[in-house]
Parts: C-alpha cells; structure tokens; sequence
C-alpha cells in the first residue's frame, strides 16, 4: 500500500510492480526499483528493452498499465494539482529526441518551464537563467530561431539545457547523449558527472559504458522489459553473466585517485604492486553516498557552469584577438 | 459410422466458428464501448479545462487568440464568396420558381429559412472542418510524434488545458462569428440580384427581411452554429491526440477528423431540425 504523505527516509523515485502495455505488446513488467536521493541509477539495455518507457513512467510523463509509481513516498495517482506542480518544478527531463517544441524560437522553449513556475522571476532574471542554461550545455548561438534550423545534435543539446533552467534537484534523462558529437557528448557527460558531485538525483538511460563508468552509482539492466539486474556499479563491473556483460560492455572499475607524477618510475611500480593487495573496505559500500568534499550544499547552475567549462580554455577567448 | 463422424465434426466446426464469431464481436462492442467511454471522458476534460482556463496561470491566451485569427479571421474571404454567390443562387432560383406560383413575396421567407437556418450553420461547419478541423488533427497530431505534448506534461503544462481548451473556445467562437458573416454576406449577395432583377431600396429590402423573419430563426442558427463548434473543435483534438507513434498516423487523423466530423454535424442537424419541425 502507497504511502500517503512525504517520509524523510523515502526514495525521491519508486517504481513499484510496474507493467506497461502497449497494444498487445508487453513493453515492461514486474519492475521494482527506486532512485534514492543524491544517487545516479544507470538504466542499460539494448534497443526495444523499455528503457525510454521506463524512464517517462518513472517521471510520470508515460502512465503504466499497472503498478504505480512514487515520488517522495507519494503515489502520482494520488497528487493533487500542487504536489504534481511542485514535483515538476524540482525535476527535469531530456527527451532522447529532444522533443522542442516546433512554433517555438529556442528562447521561448527554454523559458517556458520558468514562466510556468517561476512567475516571481523578473525579465533579467529569466533571461539569465535561459543564458545559463545555453551556456551550460556549450550552445552559443542565435537563440531566437525555431528548431527546425538546427541540426539534430543541436536541438538535442537545447533540449538538455531546457531540462537544467530551473535548476532541478531530480533529473530523469533519456538517453542523453545520443546524436550528439564526441565533444558535446564528452560535455554532457561532464555536466552530468557535476550535477551528481552536487547532490542531485538522477535517472539516466544510456548504452555508453563509458558514461556510466564514469556517472553511475547503481547500474539497472533491462531486458525484454523486465530488470534483469540490478547493483551498485562496482557489483556491476564483476557482473560475470554474458547476457549482461554485453549490455553493460566495458564498464571500467573506478579509478579513485589521480595517478602522481612519480607513478610510472620503479618506485612508481613497487607502490602500485603494494596498492594492488589494498582495497578499502568502504569502497563497495554505497558508493552513491558522498565525501566530505560532496556533503556541500547542491551548487547552482553557475558553479556548475566553471566545473564543466575546461579549465584550459581562456573564458574570453574570442575576445584575445580584438585591438 | 464415418458419415454421422463427419456430421458430428461438421457441426463441432460450425458451433465453434459461431463462438468465434461471438467472442469477436463481443471484443468489438468492448473496444467501441471502451472508445466511447474515452471519448466522453476526453469531452468531459476538454469541458473542464475550457471552464478553467481564464482561471489557470498557464492560461493559453496566445493559442486562443492564434486560433480565432485562423479559423474566425483569416476563413471571412473564403466564407464571403461562398455565402455572396450562395445567396445569389437562391435569390435568382427563388424567385423564378416562386412567381411561377404568384408566391414571389415568399422569396423572403426562402432566403431566411435557408440561409439563416440552413446552409448558414452547416456550409461555415464545412469550412471550419476543411480548414481548421483537419489543421488542428494534423498539427497535434505531429507534435504527439515528435514527443512535443509529452514535453508539455514534462514542465508541468497540462496539454488538454494548453493546447485543447484555448483550440475548443477558438473554434466554437470564430464558428458562431463566421455564421453572422455567412448570413450577412448572403443576404448582400441576394440584394445584389434583387437590384439587377427588380431593382429596390436597401430600406425595402431590409424591411422585407425583417418581416419575414421569426424570432426563433436566428436563435436556431447559432444554436446550430454552437453545436458544430463543440462537435469540430472536441473530434478534431481527440483524433489529433489520439495519435500515438507513427507519422503515418498523422495523416490518417486529419482523416478522420473530417470523415467524424462531417457525419456528426450531419447528424446533429438532422435531430435539431427534426425537433425544431415536429414538435
């Protein structure tokens, strides 16, 4: 039985005994899962598993055929018209098609979420927000053009920033770095990887490896449209079983530390073969709770902005050359 | 022995051909009823949301007035002509056919009770269907493809009072205004035949009009006009939503919009001028 009122300790997600039909097609079932605050749960499978359904169920966008799903402990059936305001207003979701709205220039797709909750916000400010949210995904140009004369990658990239302008505390994305190009994908998956040091929740499809290898807490694989396994990403990494070892493909083991400069000489050798027989113990245990240095307050998108921008890169570049 | 085998197998298939049959058809009514069901809960939402909409903060006032210009504004010319040449047409029948009988005053009569009452409602629901009906099936249609509307619901903007409540008051709207267009622009398309036939005053053509017009006319028009508008505006938007997955899809609903349209309004006229006629 669903819980009737937000409990501290409850998941910001909770998918319980989901079924999904469409048609005569069974696309999910039996899914019991749940997203715990802070934590970043990888959903991997391949084409046609149910990955895209799962993650609009999850955000309450796509309804189930059976089961329910709950936020806070709260079951969307149960919301009324406020709690379901407040939910979207504290969530985010990037469609894998980007999904812009057609009749709308850019700006207006992404001031749209802010006009609706954010009437408090004055012109400048929402205009900074939408600048923000352009800059944080790497778009810079003209924002007063309709969709349609932008490339896929592009409007996929917008469709993210849509998903970032309120700053959302849960972010449900699907995945998001489809169609875009090495290095707006390697962006995005730094900004992903900054969003999750800050605290938010989020749930992700993907079949990078090497995004989750480098995002994930929690790993879900789906198969036939039912979990087939599910564990903290380092559980992942020695998943033996064939059938998900090809799904999940080259999941890396956390690399934990920088390696130091003295790392490749022979004394750099020795203290690697002395490291190799030592492994904390708490590197397994709930990898999604944070360090110190993550125990932070959840950063604002402008400190998210410095972490993803490549510190190498003059801020004013296109300016060194003027006169 | 084999023959009354055979019979037996015989009529083992038929009665279990007659179950399948049943079963299919049972399916069927299910399916139409459940359609149905959906269909009036859709109505219902729509009805709902148009009540809301002034009082909602994401009201769709821009859709609302983007809508009037292209089905109420931009629809006038084209609903002009129709009712000028429409009014013409009766006016030169008429009134060749009703002196033959020594009935020429009845001309007035004819004019108000076809174009008012008649042709008035049901040709502006015949443009508004061509028009707008299959303009708001396909366009939403297509934004269901492209995952717009699922975006809407992602922001937290309820489709059905964003997109489909301020599209439901446009069309209701600009349908009542594009009746009064079509009887005004009808009756000067009459008066112009009337000037080049038997030339007479505006005043006396006027008052001529105004005789023969009852109170219940007009009202019965709008009436009509009222009733097109719901059944255009909520078939549209439901066969715009209905649209699930395919682009294919997108097509087939603006067909659909027209095919379901047309016959309702058909058939809505029918009952209302049976009832207006044999009560």
């Amino acid at each position: 039985m669903a819980q009737t009122s937000e409990t501290p300790e409850a998941p910001e997600i909770e998918l319980r005994g989901l079924r999904t039909v469409r048609g005569n097609f069974e696309v999910l079932r039996e899914i019991d899962l749940s997203l715990a605050k802070g934590e970043t749960l990888f959903i991997m499978g391949s084409a046609g598993s149910g990955k895209s359904v799962l993650v609009k169920t999850a955000a309450g966008i796509a309804l189930p055929t059976a089961g329910e799903v709950l936020y806070r402990g709260k079951s969307f059936a149960r919301m009324g018209e406020r709690e379901e305001a407040a939910f979207r207003k504290s969530s985010g979701f990037v469609f894998q098609e980007a999904a812009l709205w057609a009749n709308q220039t850019l700006y207006d797709n992404l001031a749209l979420p802010a006009r609706l909750h954010r009437p408090d916000w004055g012109k400048a400010e929402l205009d900074r927000a939408v600048r923000r949210a352009a800059e944080l995904v790497g778009y810079d140009q003209d924002l007063y053009v309709r969709p349609v004369e932008l490339s896929l990658g592009e409007r996929k990239l917008i469709g993210l920033a849509r998903a970032f302008v309120l700053d959302p505390e849960l972010l449900f994305m699907d995945d998001p770095t489809s169609d875009l190009d090495e290095g707006s994908a390697s962006r995005v998956i730094d900004l992903v990887a900054a969003l999750k040091e800050r605290g938010r929740s989020i749930l992700v499809t993907s079949a990078l490896s090497d995004f989750a290898s480098r995002c994930a807490d929690r790993i879900a694989v789906l198969r036939g449209g039912k979990l087939a396994a599910v564990g903290a990403y380092d559980e992942a990494v020695a998943w033996t079983d064939p059938a998900l070892r090809a799904v999940t493909g080259r999941l890396k083991p956390r690399i934990r530390a920088e390696k130091p400069a003295w790392a490749d000489s022979l004394a750099g050798a020795w203290a690697s073969a002395l490291a190799e027989d030592f492994v904390p113990e708490e590197s397994n245990a709930e990898p999604w709770k944070k360090s110190e240095d993550a125990e932070r307050p959840i950063g604002s998108l402008g400190d998210i902005i410095n972490d993803v921008t490549d510190p190498d890169e003059e801020p004013d570049s296109g300016k060194k050359d003027e006169p | 022995m084999d023959k009354s085998r055979a019979g037996w197998l015989k009529e083992a298939r038929a009665s279990a051909d007659t179950m399948v049959m049943l079963a299919n058809l049972g399916r069927a009514v299910l399916k139409r009823f459940d359609d149905f069901m959906y269909a009036m809960g859709f109505f219902a939402q729509v009805m709902k949301e148009s009540v809301l909409l002034f009082r909602r903060r994401q009201v769709g006032f821009h859709v609302l007035v983007m809508q009037i210009l292209f089905t109420g504004v931009e629809a006038l010319g084209i609903t002009a002509a129709m009712a000028l040449s429409i009014g013409a047409a009766i006016n030169i029948i008429g009134s060749s056919l009703l002196s033959e009988f020594g009935q020429g005053k009845l001309m007035y009569t004819v004019l108000i009770v076809v174009i008012a009452k008649e042709l008035g409602p049901l040709l502006t629901a015949f443009i508004v269907i061509a028009r707008s009906g299959t303009a708001i099936a396909t366009e939403l249609g297509g934004m269901a493809v492209s995952h717009e509307l699922e975006a809407y619901v992602a922001v937290g903007i309820n489709p059905i009072s964003y997109l489909a409540a301020p599209r439901f008051l446009g069309v209701v709207s600009s349908l009542v205004i594009l009746y009064l267009y079509f009887n005004i622009f009808g009756l000067l398309g009459s008066f112009v035949v009337v000037q080049l036939l038997r030339p007479i005053s505006f005043s006396e053509y006027s008052r001529n009009l105004i005789a023969a017009l009852a109170p219940g006319d007009l009202f019965s028009g709008l009436l009509k006009s009222l009733v097109f508008g719901i059944i255009i505006s909520v078939v549209s938007l439901y066969r715009g939503f209905d649209v699930e997955r395919s682009s294919t899809e997108v097509p087939v609903a603006g067909i659909k919009a027209v095919g379901s349209s047309f016959m309702l309004c058909i058939f809505a006229d029918v009952i209302m001028t049976a009832v207006q006629y044999l009560r």
